[in-house]
């Protein structure tokens, strides 16, 4: 799980170019959107491809992926869930 | 009109920018429309529609939002000449407007696409990446996009905004069932985005507009009919996170009820162009390009009844912050 979370993290700096920000900056329970990390809906397109180049996963389920995309907690779950079906 | 917010902590709002998709007639006039299509037919409501257009050619409001395109299209017209374009841009829009309904009411309608267009769309769904299918607001698009499925096997969505309280009723909402593809509202922040990129992840089309800018979205200007215009850079940036191809296409009206479609350009985004739309711009002129040789040869059927040249409020604020 704290693998899934370091990868995810260095993923989301790396594709996102978030500027300045370590993966020790990354709370893992702080919202990814909004308030937290600050991503918007541009982004969560950016994380859908992300999750599939990374991880091999592909995200059909809308009301899923929202829920994932709540922290880094919510995804490192998620993945870590359809990585073990 | 497909456009995401791309500014953190601001929501995409309801917020159409400089465009609206409400029809200017009233209920009432919309229901005689339809209730003469469904008694009299095509040729009753175009009867009908001969003598309403001549009444609209006259509303201020007509004339306000049809003159930045026609002065641009075309400079240095008179007061009569621009009368007569205005009469000419609305008759065309109003056949469009009956053909639609008709399409609704009655299921007649004609899609052509050349063998070798959809060639080009057959070749392109081999590469499984999905296809974001591009057009504006020429013609009869909505009716070419209904035969998209038909076409391939795979999901079509297609982003369509509506205005709240919108009277004007599209072809499906006459017909009483589901389109044949599925409707992606791009005021819906996160859930639009996520519905646009697993149309793409599923192998699917997308279809967006190129031509209007919604909610908090960046854009992109790019050379319109002699001044820049203000694009969306949602479809351009899409196309580079997903890798999917876009189709630039237009489906211009061709006779009664006949739409044709035209794959005018395709367009390949490289990867890791990030979120500054002046990275996108280049791809934004291709489609500005595209649209611009279109409307010179379909000059009256380019209905965007707004400033297209207006900069957007957001623009301004830079430049006033910048200033």
């Amino acid at each position: 799980m704290n693998d899934i979370k370091e990868t995810l993290k260095k993923a989301l700096i790396k594709e996102l170019k978030l500027e300045d920000v370590n993966p020790q900056d990354i709370e893992d329970d702080a919202p990814l959107f909004g308030e937290g990390l600050g991503l918007d809906s541009l982004d969560a397109i950016e994380l859908v491809v992300l999750v599939q180049r990374h991880f091999g996963l592909s995200m059909q389920d809308q009301e899923e992926a929202r829920l994932a995309f709540a922290s880094v907690n919510a995804l490192s779950a998620y993945i870590e869930a359809r990585l073990a079906c | 009109m497909t456009s995401l917010s791309s500014s953190p902590r601001q929501p995409c709002s309801r917020v159409t920018v400089g465009w609206t998709s409400r029809s200017l007639g009233s209920r009432l006039q919309h229901a005689v429309f339809y209730r003469l299509i469904a008694v009299g037919g095509r040729k009753a409501a175009y009867a009908l529609l001969f003598p309403v257009v001549l009444l609209f050619t006259f509303k201020q409001e007509v004339i306000r939002r049809s003159a930045p395109y026609l002065q641009h299209r075309f400079p240095g017209s008179g007061h009569f000449d621009r009368w007569r374009r205005r009469r000419r841009l609305l008759w065309e829009f109003g056949k469009t407007l009956v053909d639609r309904a008709v399409a609704g009411i009655t299921g007649e309608f004609g899609v052509e696409t050349d063998q070798r267009e959809l060639d080009t769309i057959f070749e392109l769904h081999k590469e499984n990446i999905g296809l974001i299918m591009l057009s504006s607001h020429i013609g009869a698009w909505q009716m070419s996009m209904s035969v998209l499925p038909d076409c391939l096997p795979v999901p079509v969505s297609v982003v369509l905004y509506r205005d709240p309280g919108d009277l004007d009723r599209h072809y499906f909402d006459h017909a009483g069932k589901a389109p044949a593809f599925s409707v992606i509202d791009p005021s819906g922040g996160m859930s639009s985005a996520l519905a646009m990129v697993q149309t793409l992840q599923k192998g699917g089309i997308l279809c967006m507009m190129g031509d209007r800018l919604f909610g908090n979205s960046q854009e992109c200007r790019a050379p319109f009919l002699g001044e820049a215009v203000s694009l969306p850079y949602t479809p351009y940036y899409l196309a580079s996170v997903t890798g999917a191809p876009i189709v630039v296409f237009f489906s211009p009206r061709v006779g009664p009820g006949k739409v044709r479609n035209i794959i005018v350009d395709v367009i390949r985004v490289p990867s890791g162009l990030g979120k500054t739309p002046a990275a996108y711009e280049p791809y934004a002129r291709r489609f500005a390009e595209a649209m611009e040789k279109r409307v010179r040869i379909n000059p009256y059927q380019f209905f965007n009844f707004f400033n297209l040249w207006e900069q957007p409020p957001s623009r301004r604020s830079r430049q006033t912050e910048t200033a």
